[in-house]
């Protein structure tokens, strides 16, 4: 009784101050609000806009109320890119996970006092710029490159074309991208009670059955979180493809990047934008339902 | 579009590739961009007079003068180059379009058609120029280009050709054709340059068209034409200065001046690599000095054209652009530059012919576009 009466008058004691929280998250709010209207709102509804619009006969982009551009899309051609595109960003996620899953491990369980380190040294190359990036790819994997004079030198090889293959593409993705896949992963791991793996062990027997049946399900979020954010990146982009493609790995981005510079036609770039933002917000929604279905149950 | 990269290095590729095309041709939709109404044909605001009124603001290319050059300017007349960079013709006209100002710019050719034609560009006197004979001598091509006519608001900095590079010691059956970019020898290790107007324009002359060619039954062969050099293609790229210093590129589709820095600025040896301008014709490329009608500056930047017109400093840019200057008294140094290439030049027959890259209605330019599109995307 006396309990309840202490929590009642604290609870009416707080109220004043709990609105001025709210005042002041809202004020806190307001800074970040007007940057999302005015740089992502306005800018993606001048996107969206656009995607009705024509280009003048002087080559300018103009509002219209035209859905040429939508008609457009209905082409083989794009389909085979939308499906390459899919396929690129698939492997790319799937190798992103192999490599990131046990280097979170790693870190996370047998880093110790090192761990902050670690991921240090993982993150810092990720401040260097993703183009300056690729072009380091470029020169170590080159037909006269590093890798490859290394190759001839220690005589495994004479020469391996690297370059301008899907797979140089998907790795580029990959080496670009995997960061995402390791912090997630990471986090998720770091929050993990060593305790439940070692009773896994007791109950389970064997690292591998432990390894499936606690640790795997109890990072699922960290997981799930690591493939949206390298699949979605992935799938528009254009950097890898241009820089480390060849005659045949064209992409998506690429055809977006094509509209706007040399293809003068931004209208059918904008169009292309917001149906490749409309299938990503499709398959988003599915994936997430899916897995927080799953997240529930387990 | 125009003879420059996209995205990565090239022309030459000491011209900061980091930029790359992305950032600026997708940092300048501003709304005053998108808009319907352009003034064309508005008369030439006047002339300035050659005379300092205050720092130059440089709008060009990266890397793209002599520093020395450029810093010779600051020291002899006192005054400050401000100097900014675009990465693509397109990034260049949608700041100047969208009201910046800057002295002196660098327009390609065609975009001088444009910007004259939109009235953002401000006549230059040439009889206020010193050196202006040393362009527009009597019998010069630039005295009436096909681009500026009366040359009322340019005046010609570069010009090249688009030919084939090759490496002597991988290929030896190279026939003087662009069906060369065809060659089996070479399989795996051809590029064609990444560039639409360039990949249709070599398209075109294999098979006979005019290199602006926007007919759709021409187009559709010029479509298989491309399509059918990819099972031999390496790649599309404009990086040609690195794919071939790489050893990916052994038969490289290429611009002369690019194709002149990697032979005498960056190879060991030389004799490894030659360069062809195909019988058939060569796309023939100018780009110019000019200065916008908003300029704050433009007696500085009149006195700057003059002084790049001074032979010397032709000379100096040459050695360090490896594109040849049309500039009377420095064209015996470009012709050493090149002699052991003399393809890497060009003549004046070769400005006559009429394989310039001209500006085209949007629904051409679409068209052309659309073909691009399928022959990357195929």
């Amino acid at each position: 009784m006396a309990a309840e009466a202490r929590a009642e008058a604290r609870a009416e004691a707080r109220t004043p101050r709990s609105a001025q929280r709210t005042w002041l998250w809202g004020a806190l709010l307001a800074l970040p609000t007007a940057w999302m209207v005015t740089f992502f709102v306005f800018a993606m509804a001048i996107v969206v806009l656009l995607s009705f619009g024509r280009t003048t006969n002087d080559g300018f982009p103009a509002f219209a109320t035209s859905t040429a551009n939508y008609r457009a899309l209905w082409n083989d051609v794009y389909l085979e890119l939308f499906v390459r595109s899919l396929l690129y960003a698939l492997a790319t996620v799937v190798i992103a996970v192999l490599i990131a899953y046990p280097v979170a491990y790693a870190i996370a369980l047998h880093g110790g006092r090192y761990k902050n380190a670690l991921i240090a040294a993982i993150v810092v190359p990720f401040f260097a710029s993703y183009l300056i990036r690729m072009y380091a790819w470029k020169a170590l994997l080159s037909d006269d490159g590093l890798v490859n004079s290394g190759l001839r030198k220690t005589g495994l090889s004479d020469g391996v074309t690297f370059l301008n293959t899907p797979w140089a593409v998907i790795g580029g993705l990959v080496y670009g991208f995997v960061v995402f896949m390791i912090l997630p992963i990471y986090a998720s791991l770091e929050r993990l009670d060593v305790s439940l793996i070692e009773a896994g062990k007791d109950l389970y027997h064997g690292p591998v059955r432990t390894f499936f049946a606690v640790t795997l399900p109890a990072t699922r979020a960290g997981l799930y979180g690591g493939v949206l954010l390298v699949f979605l990146p992935a799938l528009g982009d254009f950097v890898s493809a241009q820089l480390l493609g060849g005659a045949n790995t064209f992409m998506l981005g690429n055809l977006v990047q094509q509209q706007f510079n040399e293809g003068q036609n931004w209208p059918l770039g904008s169009a292309l934008t917001v149906a490749l933002m409309a299938a990503l917000t499709v398959l988003m929604v599915v994936y997430l339902r899916a897995t927080s279905t799953e997240a529930r149950e387990a | 579009m125009t003879p420059h990269p996209r995205l990565g290095a090239a022309r030459p590729s000491r011209r900061g590739f980091l930029t790359g095309g992305l950032a600026a041709s997708f940092a300048l939709s501003s709304c005053a961009y998108i808009r319907d109404d352009v003034a064309v044909d508005a008369p030439l605001p006047p002339s300035a007079k050659a005379e300092i009124d205050g720092d130059l603001v440089y709008f060009n290319w990266a890397d793209y003068l002599a520093p020395r050059v450029i810093k010779g300017f600051q020291e002899e007349y006192g005054v400050k180059v401000i100097e900014s960079n675009f990465d693509s013709m397109e990034g260049m006209y949608a700041k100047i379009a969208a009201g910046n100002q800057y002295d002196i710019v660098f327009p390609i050719a065609k975009w001088v058609v444009k910007l004259r034609r939109e009235g953002k560009l401000r006549a230059i006197d040439p009889a206020q120029l010193t050196n202006a004979d040393q362009v527009f001598y009597s019998g010069s091509y630039f005295n009436e280009p096909w681009y500026d006519a009366g040359s009322r608001v340019s005046v010609p900095f570069t010009v090249y050709k688009t030919g084939i590079g090759w490496r002597t010691d991988k290929v030896s059956s190279m026939t003087g054709s662009w069906h060369d970019l065809w060659n089996e020898e070479a399989a795996g290790h051809i590029f064609t340059l990444d560039d639409q107007d360039e990949a249709l324009a070599m398209a075109a002359l294999t098979l006979g068209y005019d290199v602006n060619t926007a007919k759709p039954s021409e187009l559709e062969e010029m479509k298989k034409l491309l399509i059918s050099q990819k099972d031999l293609l390496r790649a599309y790229s404009s990086d040609d200065i690195n794919d071939m210093t790489s050893g990916d590129a052994w038969v490289h589709h290429m611009w002369s001046g690019d194709f002149l820095y990697l032979r005498n600025g960056l190879a060991n040896n030389p004799t490894k690599f030659d360069f062809e301008a195909p019988v058939e014709g060569v796309p023939i490329n100018s780009d110019t000095y000019a200065i916008p009608t908003n300029a704050q500056h433009p007696g500085t930047a009149m006195v700057f054209i003059d002084y790049l017109l001074r032979p010397e400093n032709a000379i100096k840019n040459m050695k360090y652009l490896y594109y040849p200057f049309p500039v009377r008294d420095a064209l015996p140094a470009f012709a050493d530059l090149a002699k052991d290439v003399p393809a890497c030049n060009v003549e004046v027959s070769d400005l006559e012919n009429e394989n310039v890259f001209r500006l085209l209605p949007t629904d051409e330019v679409q068209r052309r576009a659309a073909v691009w599109t399928e022959v990357k995307a195929s």
